[in-house]
């Protein structure tokens, strides 16, 4: 089981099962570095009062090639588009985004998924990208506010964050874009409640909520997400 | 220089004839009725699909060729002094281009908060940055440290400040000083003497008044948290500093960083073309972007100096605390007849800027105040959207209902029987009416857990704009038309505002100009504060596109043989007297023999202390109503809808104007309910700088919220507008606070209102009486 978690695969893995957990997180992450950072140290993870992370695990030394700390070779698709980037395991997916692949649509922002500003869709699921590391998005659909629409081509909620001032100073807005398609997309016609519910990993400082609630409405009765 | 003319001022059903002077060249302020085409159309913000697209590139966007990361290293110790800083291994780890030591930049080896900047690294990557900063070597004198008002102010207090600094010192009224800083021992006995006075004269007053009411209310630290945090990316080139800031005063950080007497000293240009929030804690460039600009030097490639979420939530700024001892005296008939105010607050490290203005909106009779700043071991209070209001009118608003309900009067009719303002007269009923307050207030509690409250509150604010900006309007040959000031957009509006103002004048449609902001090589603008930059800016934009189209007109007559008196520009064509349209505005722009009409207008201005007309009113006012959900079992408050009436003078874009006004009352509700910097006392530092542990109101908590604007012909500038950042914040809180007590019965006397206060309140009630409850 463990050796089948994301890190220690460079290319697509066909066989990686689907992920039931929208938040697709740390623990795994976490397991990840273990394994790379040496057997002694997975031992020590096994003795020590973090062993439920390690238990069961194979620790077999022959079939785990030590990751890192330099820049590892990573692929993965961002808005539909193959991208294959350079960076040590640790780089978050956001700073993979924003810094390396230089889409800056998307904001780091609390830097502890508390915010929701760095929010992107992996295989069409919401997760915040700065609590996720990039090699865990190998092989997997990156969807990015950028990949939602653009300036040429808007998706038509996005049309409707325009048309309802559904921001204002904008740092928060990729994260809700991305957050109200992929909501959208689960629920074409949603009540406030749910659009509430929908954001309410999103914070918005400058206090836009309503017109975001209105703008989802809007993009909801002239076809959600999908319209373009 | 100024020229007498009548104009009509004020709104809907209150209009009135003044002859005002106004500036020599200046233009006649909108009049009611004029045909306005652009302005006061809910015109789409320019940017605002660049933001919903991801495109709109911030500061933190920026990524220069070779960029470098810088980071800072924070004292951990709430009061300590450097005694030995060794950065000799960061400066040797491959990968680290520059480092910087704090002392030697700002000339103290002080740090007098945890989280005071001490050393600073550039590196190629962030995680080398971090490794840098925990390889330095540094050594402290630990100080013993108060990081609350109440350790500050206490006996054996530990001294927060250095030197002859106390803890505690007067700010209201103002300590006497003389040149140099030391007190003026004279003044002080004349300050001393006039507040003796005034404070007999209260307690007569008090002891006549039949009703008297007093009570302490208490408001907690509340950070910013913009979502991009403060910061620069820097780069020099030829001795020249570019800056990116992500800043609300372009030119106030260009000032800073190009001023010979600070560390950087060097031509600079600033540029923002997005700022992902400021509320008031981004006027300066701040350490960080002295950092920023010295590591980019030493470095000599662009540094990328943003602070990350701790540093944020700890080093640059916060609203301060309040807790503010207030007594009313009132006659039986509702006269407010003396007003006594005792408060504390605390900025940080300093006594200055802590006030809250508990004194404002109604007419209180005789005030006798003081107030003073109390220094702690904490991070430094900025300027936080209205400084000092949202604390003040929460303490105000919240006696004020105490008084109405010791007299048993209606909350509204005790307002209006203290209040004379022109516009908020007419507020009340309008929010009373929009609200169902009558209604609502009357009714009684149903069984079960949940207590529905209705509450009010009232806004003030000043800001007609000032002087000190211009506008460049540029009529291209081509028929393109450009529009500049080298000001800032937080997020209010200004670029698209300013494109309305100048795109009426010119008779063309938004779409037609194309609006630069957010860079100081383009004519000065106002930094966003104290909600001026709209009435700043807009009537020199008015004014440089008016003065473009008469330059444009007199060639267009010349070359045509008509007469330029008779021409104007209207629908896209120079247009007769008729209203005619001779020829489109492109081929006038094509008769230039130039290559374009260029017009930089100053802001127009009487002189530099009165900046602005004789108008309606030299304030805009708003009223709020709240209305709550409490739950007395678990003590949980919703706020479930929020009227809001508000005005600002002319409004150039009534949807813009709508979003800030809903801006601030989610702010407020949100300052009402969640926010509280907390600190740990046993080590000094703030527990909760993060986006976790410090609530901000989300989605789930957002009330609905009701937003009535008035559009009142001011009169003040050429464009007739007031700001509007910061009025909608003042009364949010307190009408909450205001609803929570009619909904319970009880009143909760600190901000933030939690479950537990409620449930606190709920049981005292049962158990204790008040002793500064009241008297009758």
């Amino acid at each position: 089981m463990f050796a089948q978690e994301g890190v220690l695969k460079h290319m697509p893995p066909k066989s990686d099962p689907p992920r039931e957990d929208p938040r697709i997180g740390e623990g795994v992450s976490r397991r990840a570095f273990l394994k790379g950072a040496s057997l002694t140290v997975a031992a020590v993870g096994v003795a020590g009062p973090g062993a439920r992370v390690v238990r069961g695990a194979r620790l077999d030394e022959t079939v785990v090639p030590i990751l890192g700390p330099g820049p590892v070779p990573m692929r993965f698709r961002v808005n539909g588009i193959e991208r294959t980037l350079d960076a040590p395991p640790s780089t978050t997916l956001v700073d993979a985004l924003h810094d390396v692949l230089g889409l800056t649509g998307t904001k780091r922002v609390c830097d502890r998924g508390s915010c929701g500003a760095c929010t992107v869709m992996i295989d069409g699921r919401t997760v915040d990208s700065c609590s996720m590391l990039a090699i865990d998005a190998i092989g997997r659909e990156v969807t990015t506010v950028e990949g939602c629409g653009t300036p040429e081509n808007p998706s038509e909620l996005q049309k409707a964050f325009v048309e309802c001032d559904a921001l204002q100073c904008g740092f928060c807005t990729p994260g809700m874009v991305v957050s109200c398609t992929a909501l959208l997309r689960e629920n074409p016609h949603p009540t406030r409640d749910q659009i509430a519910h929908g954001i309410s990993g999103n914070i918005c400082r400058c206090g836009t909520y309503q017109n975001i609630f209105e703008a989802v409405e809007l993009a909801a009765r002239k076809g959600g997400a999908r319209g373009r | 220089m100024v020229v007498e003319m009548k104009i009509r001022v004020g709104f809907d059903g209150h209009y009135k004839d003044l002859t005002v002077q106004i500036a020599d060249g200046d233009i006649r302020p909108y009049q009611p009725g004029d045909p306005l085409k652009v302005v006061g159309k809910s015109e789409k913000r320019l940017e605002a699909l660049a933001k919903a697209t991801g495109t709109a590139k911030y500061t933190f966007d920026q990524r220069p060729t070779g960029l470098l990361y810088g980071a800072i290293l924070r004292c951990p110790h709430a009061n300590a002094d450097i005694t030995t800083l060794d950065t000799t291994t960061a400066e040797q780890m491959p990968g680290v281009m520059a480092v910087l030591k704090s002392p030697e930049i700002f000339s103290t080896n002080s740090c007098r908060y945890a989280g005071e900047e001490v050393a600073a690294v550039a590196a190629t990557s962030e995680a080398i940055a971090e490794e840098a900063l925990r390889s330095i070597f540094v050594e402290y004198d630990v100080l013993p440290f108060a990081v609350t008002i109440d350790d500050a102010m206490g006996e054996n207090a530990p001294q927060v400040g250095r030197r002859d600094q106390v803890n505690v010192e007067r700010t209201t009224p103002r300590l006497a000083r003389q040149r140099g800083g030391g007190i003026d021992e004279e003044g002080e006995k004349q300050n001393l003497e006039q507040m003796r006075e005034k404070e007999a004269k209260v307690d007569a007053l008090l002891r006549e008044a039949p009703v008297v009411v007093s009570r302490t209310f208490e408001t907690a630290v509340q950070t910013h948290c913009p979502l991009e945090p403060h910061g620069v990316l820097c780069e020099w080139k030829e001795g020249k500093l570019i800056c990116w800031a992500s800043t609300q005063a372009t030119f106030g950080v260009k000032g800073e960083l190009s001023s010979e007497r600070g560390p950087v000293g060097a031509d600079t240009q600033v540029i923002c073309d997005h700022v992902g929030g400021g509320f008031g804690s981004k006027f300066s460039a701040g350490r960080e972007g002295v950092i920023g600009a010295l590591l980019a030097k030493k470095a000599g490639a662009p540094v990328r100096m943003l602070l990350d979420r701790r540093g944020e939530q700890t080093a640059v700024g916060n609203r301060p605390s309040s807790r503010q001892k207030l007594t009313l005296g009132v006659s039986r008939d509702g006269e407010i007849l003396a007003y006594r105010v005792r408060s504390w607050g605390t900025p940080g490290t300093g006594t200055g800027g802590a006030g809250a203005n508990n004194t404002g909106v109604y007419k209180l009779g005789e005030v006798d105040k003081v107030e003073y700043g109390v220094r702690t071991n904490t991070g430094g209070a900025r300027a936080h959207r209205a400084p000092g209001w949202p604390q003040g009118a929460y303490g105000l608003e919240s006696i004020v209902d105490e008084a109405a309900l010791a007299i048993g009067m209606d909350p509204i009719e005790f307002r209006k029987r203290n209040d004379d303002h022109p516009i908020r007269m007419a507020e009340y009923d309008i929010a009373a009416e929009r609200s169902k307050w009558k209604e609502k207030r009357a009714r009684k509690q149903g069984i079960g857990p949940i207590r529905r409250g209705i509450g009010i509150a009232s806004n003030l604010w000043f800001s007609a704009g000032g002087g000190g900006a211009a506008v460049m309007v540029r009529i291209h040959k081509s028929g393109r038309v450009e529009v500049r000031n080298g000001a800032q957009d937080i997020g209010t509006g200004t670029r698209t505002v300013m494109g309305q103002v100048a795109a009426e004048e010119l008779g063309l449609g938004l779409a037609d100009v194309q609006v630069f902001i957010g860079n100081t090589d383009d004519p000065r603008g106002p930094a966003s504060g104290g909600s001026t930059t709209i009435g700043t800016i807009t009537p020199a934009a008015r004014l440089a596109a008016h003065d473009a189209k008469v330059r444009l007109l007199e060639i267009v007559a010349d070359r045509k043989g008509w007469d330029a008196s008779t021409l104007d520009l209207r629908d896209g064509s120079v247009v007769d007297a008729n209203g005619k349209a001779l020829i489109p505005f492109r081929t006038a722009c094509g008769l230039l023999d130039e290559d374009a009409i260029e017009v930089l207008a100053e802001r127009p201005t009487i002189d530099r202390r009165n900046p602005n007309y004789a108008g309606f009113s030299d304030t805009n006012a708003g009223v709020q109503i709240a209305e709550v959900a409490v739950d007395i079992e678990t003590g949980e408050v919703r706020v479930e809808r929020v009227t809001a009436v508000a005005d600002a003078g002319k409004l150039i874009n009534p949807m813009l104007a709508e979003s800030q006004v809903r801006g601030g009352v989610i702010q407020g509700v949100s300052f009402a309910l969640f926010e509280r910097r907390t600190m740990d006392r046993q080590e000094g530092r703030m527990v909760n700088a993060d986006m976790e542990a410090y609530k901000i109101l989300g989605s789930m908590d957002c009330p609905e919220i009701d937003v009535v604007t008035l559009d009142v012909y001011n009169g003040k500038s050429n464009t007739s507008v007031m700001g509007l950042g910061e009025p909608p914040i003042v009364a949010t809180a307190a009408a909450v606070a205001n609803a929570v007590a009619d909904a319970i019965g009880v009143r909760i006397t600190s901000l933030p209102i939690t479950p537990r206060k409620v449930l606190e309140a709920l049981g005292a009630t049962r158990t204790r009486s008040d002793e500064e409850g009241t008297k009758l």
